[in-house]
């Protein structure tokens, strides 16, 4: 009787459930299977009662796929524009550009930034490329090779990880400071940033103090300078960033006083979508690497869960559907999906998230420069998104045009250039950008993206 | 064993209706709020691990965020309302109606700390006060039929049911 009422004055199985939560969120990957269980067989209920709504169909006609398939085309091709040009008068003559995509972002490095990169390409793929990984004319980091420093673990065929410069174990860089009044320039010794630090990389010597100590306005554009040391080369004329100053204010007593300077990359990491490496003339590409780039689309139907307000949908799949795996609804980008067991799987619609994405805008016009942007949705209503973005590393929001906003690099399932809708800057915030996706409702017919394993 | 199948059956499938409700126009209502008040004053004690997990399996069909994440929502604020029991039991009708609205902040704000504490945030993370004041003034009487509905009648603690003890 004492122990029954012991029982009930401190439910041990109730906080005995929420500990294993805890325990749960710990270690996702090991309890992922049993929340595809029992969410998979409760949406087995919704899934039977579906087919009484309707047939699922494709609403968009073979014009209007082809119209989005050339705007992802468009998109690319300016992409490549873009990031292609600008390092190459600074890599050896012949060399050859490679353009990657970037799977994921990893491992905080200086600023608190991630600081390390995936690529779409084996480290087979790029044998024989050179070490350095560049974005237009900006030197971003480093190619790792497998077997060797951070990459000891890794195999030939694994998805290649690039070093950005804020990385702690990245090399410094010999760069010089350039004086947008005309002035010499300084020369630096560039190094990565503590996670602490108020910016990615920091300047670590110079070429002269005094000057430096008397640099009181940011934004000095620092490139690289040429260097041969070993087998590591870099060439001069890489952007690596622009200057930050770190120290007091002039208070109309005393004059400003500088205590640090740092360098802020020209991209945030996380906007990061596709990146360059050189391959040195003469270096015949691999024949047979494996490539982890390729996706498959596999076929679904796709119907409405009740709630307008959450933006849910019930994915059934002709096969399994892997964690956020990107669907696409009559062309266009819908969102990504959580997969369920038995077939099924839970997609959220982009206006609906609040994760964070890290998008490409395409803007208006013939020739601008695509936009990587990385934001969360902040407000959803319908068919319109107000997305909140993340300003650039170095504190500056990110120049805004009205265009067409595709995915950017979002992992694995959900590659770059899928159409998501037309974007347009909000009118009374400088970071919030306004996006009007088509409105879709009803059983539908969907695809789901899905990376092949490695060939 | 057959309530446990109920219970499995029907909740999870009680956010969805609660949906669908909104969607008729009609006053949204957080079937967390009304599931979490359920447990933390008239459930079965020993019975309230699973029942919790029932109803954040239900919550993760509607929600982007995990189940786990789900558990914690739900489950925090019934761990903290379970000791004053007492005073909600009896039919005061102004307290139960105080901790509905209680319980209809608490969860959205739970939402969004766990979101940011996992990373993993969603859209139940937004306060709506229509839904607060909603929530007041239905959570009283539905509760009141919830407990004699199934699946939730099955579990009513004994000794603890209001007028029926």
């Amino acid at each position: 009787m004492a122990r029954a009422k012991r029982t009930t004055a401190f439910p041990v199985g109730l906080y005995g459930m929420l500990l294993f939560a805890l325990a749960w969120l710990t270690l996702p990957r090991l309890f992922a299977p049993l929340e595809r269980v029992l969410v998979g067989a409760a949406c087995s209920v919704p899934r039977c009662t579906a087919t009484w709504f309707g047939e699922p169909a494709v609403a968009a006609d073979r014009s209007d796929l082809r119209r989005i398939e050339e705007l992802g085309e468009r998109l690319l091709r300016r992409v490549g524009e873009h990031d292609l040009t600008g390092a190459g008068d600074a890599m050896p003559l012949g060399d050859q550009p490679l353009m990657c995509r970037v799977l994921s972002v990893d491992r905080r490095g200086g600023g608190g930034l991630p600081s390390e990169l995936r690529l779409d390409r084996s480290y087979a793929e790029l044998y024989g490329c050179r070490e350095l990984v560049t974005k237009g004319g900006a030197l971003l980091g480093y190619l790792l090779r497998p077997g060797i420093g951070r990459a000891v673990d890794d195999l030939p065929g694994d998805p290649a990880r690039v070093m950005l410069c804020h990385h702690r174990d990245a090399p410094r860089c010999y760069a010089m400071a350039v004086d947008p009044d005309g002035g010499p320039p300084l020369r630096i010794v560039v190094r990565p940033a503590a996670s602490v630090d108020p910016a990615p990389l920091s300047v670590d010597m110079w070429d002269d103090p005094f000057r430096a100590s008397r640099l009181h306005a940011a934004g000095y554009e620092v490139r690289t300078l040429p260097l041969a040391f070993g087998a590591r080369r870099v060439p001069g004329g890489l952007l690596l960033g622009r200057t930050r100053i770190w120290g007091y204010e002039p208070d109309g007593v005393d004059e400003p006083l500088t205590i640090g300077v740092y360098v802020v990359p020209p991209v945030l990491p996380q906007a990061l979508s596709h990146v360059v490496v050189w391959r040195p003339s003469g270096v015949e590409a691999p024949s047979a690497a494996a490539s982890h780039g390729a996706h498959s689309r596999s076929a679904a139907r796709l119907y409405d869960l009740p709630g307008v307000g959450h933006g849910r949908h019930l994915l059934v799949a002709e096969r399994a559907v892997p964690d956020d795996a990107a669907v696409i609804q009559d062309g266009l980008f819908l969102g990504t999906a959580r997969g369920l067991s038995f077939g099924t799987g839970l997609v959220t619609a982009f206006v609906a998230t609040r994760q964070p994405w890290s998008l490409l805008l395409l803007p208006d016009g013939d020739d601008a420069e695509p936009i990587e942007l990385y934001g969360r949705v902040e407000q959803g209503d319908g068919d319109r998104a107000w997305l909140r973005l993340v300003d650039g590393p170095d504190g500056r929001p990110t120049r805004l045009v009205s265009g067409y906003l595709f995915t950017g690099s979002n992992g694995r399932h959900c590659p770059a250039g899928l159409w998501i809708g037309r974007a347009q800057p909000d009118q009374f915030e400088r970071d919030l950008l306004e996006v009007k996706v088509p409105a879709l409702s009803g059983a539908s017919v969907a695809e789901v993206f899905v990376e092949e394993a490695a060939r | 064993m057959r309530r446990w199948l109920w219970w499995f059956l029907l909740v999870p499938q009680g956010f969805l209706i609660a949906g669908l409700v909104a969607d008729l126009g009609l006053p949204a209502l957080d079937m967390a709020v009304l599931a979490g008040l359920f447990l933390a004053w008239f459930a079965d004690r020993r019975a309230l691990p699973f029942l919790l997990l029932g109803v954040a399996v239900g919550r993760a069909m509607v929600d982007e965020a995990t189940l786990p994440v789900h558990i914690l929502v739900v489950g925090i604020p019934v761990a903290l309302c379970l000791p004053l029991r007492g005073l909600f039991v009896a039919q005061h009708w102004l307290w139960q109606a105080f901790a509905a609205a209680a319980f209809a902040i608490v969860v959205p704000k739970l939402s969004g700390l766990c979101g940011r504490v996992f990373d993993q945030p969603s859209v139940s993370a937004q306060l709506d006060g229509w839904a607060v004041v909603w929530s007041a003034l239905l959570m009283p009487p539905l509760l009141l039929l919830t407990r004699h509905l199934p699946p939730f009648a099955a579990f009513v603690e004994r000794g603890f049911d209001g007028g029926r003890a």
